[in-house]
């Protein structure tokens, strides 16, 4: 028995990363909404049992056990009206805006966790793992802060400057991690990371001195407020706080899924992603996919980091990120790198977001919602979990999904694994050949 | 590649874990009261939670005694845990029908404030360590805080042996800033009354309330030149103070902020002298008393002065026995002339 677990350990080790990375992104659609109700199912749990009425009722549970089942359901039920009120409707309101308010709420949190998860999303489909959006939402954010107050424009003008610059920033911080592993073949995860801190550094300094905080008494690093011309319209008056930065993620989508499925160069990038070396022989310059790839990744990065700078009238400080960078890696991971479902699991995590308050009203603590987003990305990274515990049947015969067998069967489905991605590259290199 | 991007995977997978835990340990779910409410006090926190053993605890303290003390009184908190959580916080507070709401912090100068006070004149808004412009419907409370971290800054320098003190603070802002002009005007007082070099360290700042990271290298910084004692201004911030004084060994002690540190934080009681404290608790506590047994909304400031009780340090504990008591009878005297207004513990220092 340990001897068997012991291969198998063995076999998986061998696995590559990018077959992994293929493996979680090749998710079903039914596994990933396993996986979500799964961790709804956890978080619920939770919420039973930090209820104050629960806790109560649990030293009497056999003298009274009806209590228990009381507050249990009734504590259920307020964290699905919490967050029914808090992320959609909610229809206490006051007025007609009251009650929609929380919809543009979720879509105005949605925005820019979509577009970062767009950029993450895109160096996946490359075999590459982008976990550099925070630092690429700072440097774009701090591009878009200076050209919002330190040239001024007429009006219409000045924004598509500033939202351009936004743009340029975060690609061209990411296309450096590209160029890197292009030129020297530094690993992108390790040096998007520490590039992550260098960001944070830089933009701190120049939000300290003249270049972002002119004529500031203050060392506290903060970057002066944007040109009124500059800031991104509210999209529905003044009732509601979205506004125009949800339309240009919306717009980004629609560029994600015609770049990555219907243009000439996703084709590369994803023929990169699929076989670099089959790509390499098809003719492909795989170093410039590289850096090509990341710079387009910052692009979409750079969407979200002008919905921060420019759209919520917030103090543009080095927390402008506020965490969307690494949620993004969730958004796009959930959402299987294509362009819908990252728009699906960017509204879901928006949603979950905007419910904050309502939750608090209720109750329940926030801090539940985010257990739920770290475990519906547990589980759909973890598939064999999900498949050996739901006895799915395997669409694609994966070592590590395959139920617990016999040292022999392990052998022939790697053999069969290796035959599938070989046909597959294969097909690929065809493809792109008969193209040309 | 294949092992970073396990790693990468995992980490993801432990960093979610860790959140969840934190998460589970610093909840703060208020169960909801069955008994009849007439008033319901609510409170939104500054960046960070409510059991952050210092300022934003301090203030929901208050309304927890409110409810606990005051028949008919409930309370709802709403933690913010960055700056584009204060706005939806207040939106909340609001419509759920709060009868006041306290806006815990400097920090909802940002304009979320302004915002919401402004488009719900009919809600009761209290604003701690804030100011009011000219809205009907805003109460600000703020502190004196200089006066009695002037006496924290003598105490300092008299207990000094090395007769170098140092301070920072969280962020470069009013409410911070005016507990280090305190501290270095007492500092510079006991110079000038014993006749010793008192030296106060320039001043530095974290950026933030969260940042241990730097919290410990500015600490680090402050032990190498030489200062034994420490005045971090900076929340929670004074744990990762503490961190740095153990490592290095040496003879150093800091003075905690806002709370009773030594009392509210025992694990860290051996290093700390004494603690300024922020009285917010008994602030909070008082509005929400008069406001529920009728009292009408004024917006008229509170200001905790060393004079009202509103600040003031806190007992020595085990240190008392290490503060002459010479130096005990001049913390009185001084107390007494600030109150007086003979000393003005604001003035520029240089």
């Amino acid at each position: 028995m340990s001897d068997t677990k012991e291969k198998k350990d063995m076999t998986q080790v061998k696995l590559s990363g990018r077959d992994i990375l293929q493996d979680i992104l090749s998710s079903s659609i039914l596994r990933i909404v396993i996986a979500i109700l799964l961790a709804f199912v956890f978080g619920l749990l939770l919420v039973i049992f930090t209820n104050a009425r629960v806790l109560e009722s649990l030293p009497n549970f056999f003298g009274n056990p009806g209590e228990f089942f009381a507050a249990a359901s009734s504590s259920i039920g307020a964290f699905f009206e919490a967050f029914f009120k808090g992320a959609i409707f909610n229809p206490n309101g006051k007025t007609v805006e009251a009650q929609f308010r929380p919809l543009t709420e979720s879509l105005r949190f949605a925005g820019p966790l979509i577009a970062a998860g767009l950029g993450v999303a895109l160096t996946f489909r490359v075999g590459m793992f982008n976990i550099g959006a925070m630092g690429q939402i700072l440097f774009g954010s701090a591009f878009a802060a200076y050209a919002s107050f330190q040239f001024h424009l007429p009006v219409g003008v000045h924004l598509v400057v500033a939202v351009i610059f936004g743009l340029i920033g975060a690609s061209i911080w990411s296309a450096i991690a590209g160029w890197l592993k292009a030129q020297t073949g530094a690993h992108e995860v390790i040096v998007t990371i520490m590039m992550n801190y260098i960001a944070l550094n830089l933009v701190t300094y120049a939000m300290r001195t003249d270049i972002l905080n002119p004529g500031a008494t203050s060392t506290t690093p903060q970057a002066h407020a944007p040109d009124p011309n500059a800031v991104l319209p509210l999209l529905l008056g003044p009732g509601f706080k979205i506004h125009w930065g949800f339309i240009l993620v919306l717009a980004s989508v629609a560029v994600y899924w015609w770049l990555m499925e219907k243009s000439s160069i996703g084709f590369k990038f994803r023929a990169v992603g699929f076989n670099p070396d089959a790509a390499k022989t098809a003719g492909i310059n795989v170093k410039r996919i590289y850096v090509l790839s990341m710079a387009f990744s910052g692009l979409f990065v750079g969407i979200a980091a002008v919905n921060q700078t420019l759209g919520d009238s917030l103090r543009i400080t080095p927390g402008i990120d506020g965490g969307i960078g690494f949620e993004a890696i969730t958004v796009a991971l959930l959402g299987g790198s294509n362009a819908i479902g990252v728009l699906l699991a960017g509204l879901l995590f928006g949603a979950m977001k905007a419910t904050g308050p309502a939750m608090q009203s209720a109750g329940v603590s926030p801090d539940i919602l985010s257990v739920v987003q770290g475990l519906i990305i547990l589980f759909v990274a973890a598939p064999p979990l999900i498949k050996a515990m739901f006895r799915l049947p395997n669409q694609r015969s994966t070592i590590a999904i395959d139920a617990p067998t016999t040292n022999k069967s392990h052998k022939k489905a790697k053999a069969l694994k290796e035959a599938g991605v070989d046909s597959a590259t294969k097909a690929e290199a065809t493809e792109e050949g008969s193209e040309k | 590649m294949n092992k970073i991007t396990k790693a990468s995977i995992s980490g993801l997978a432990i960093i979610s874990s860790a959140a969840l835990l934190a998460g589970c340990a610093g909840g703060t779910t208020e169960p909801t009261d069955p008994v009849e409410t007439s008033f319901l006090a609510c409170g939104v926190s500054d960046e960070g939670s409510w059991s952050d053993r210092s300022f934003n605890q301090a203030a929901y303290e208050g309304l927890e005694k409110a409810k606990a003390e005051i028949a008919g009184v409930d309370i709802k908190g709403f933690e913010s845990h960055g700056p584009s959580d204060f706005g939806p916080n207040l939106d909340q507070a609001v419509a759920d029908g709060c009868d006041v709401i306290f806006a815990v912090g400097f920090n909802f100068s940002d304009g979320s404030l302004k915002t919401a006070v402004e488009a719900n004149a009919a809600s009761h808004f209290v604003w701690i360590d804030g100011w009011n412009e000219g809205w009907d419907n805003l109460k600000p409370i703020s502190y004196k805080m200089a006066e009695s971290s002037y006496l924290s800054g003598y105490l300092a320098a008299a207990y000094s042996k090395t007769g170098v003190v140092a301070t920072y603070g969280g962020m470069d802002i009013p409410a911070v800033t005016d507990f280090m002009l305190g501290f270095e005007n007492g500092a510079h007082q006991y110079g000038i009354d014993s006749g010793k070099s008192i030296t106060v360290l320039p001043w530095q700042f974290v950026g933030d309330f969260g940042n241990t990271q730097v919290a410990k290298s500015i600490s680090d910084g402050f032990i190498a030149d030489n200062a034994d004692v420490i005045f971090p201004v900076a929340g929670s911030l004074f744990t990762a103070t503490y961190e740095s004084i153990k490592e290095s060994g040496k003879d150093v002690v800091f003075m905690g902020v806002d709370k009773d540190v030594a009392l509210t934080s025992p694990e860290y009681a051996d290093l700390t002298l004494t603690s300024v404290e922020k009285r917010m608790t008994q602030a909070v506590f008082d509005v929400v008393k008069d406001l529920s047994s009728g009292g009408a909304f004024t917006t008229t400031d509170y200001v905790g002065t060393l004079a009202n009780d509103g600040t003031g340090l806190s007992d020595f504990y085990d240190f008392d026995g290490k503060v002459d008591s010479a130096i005990k009878a001049k913390l009185e005297e001084l107390k007494s002339a600030i109150i007086a207004g003979t000393i003005d513990p604001t003035k520029d220092p240089r």
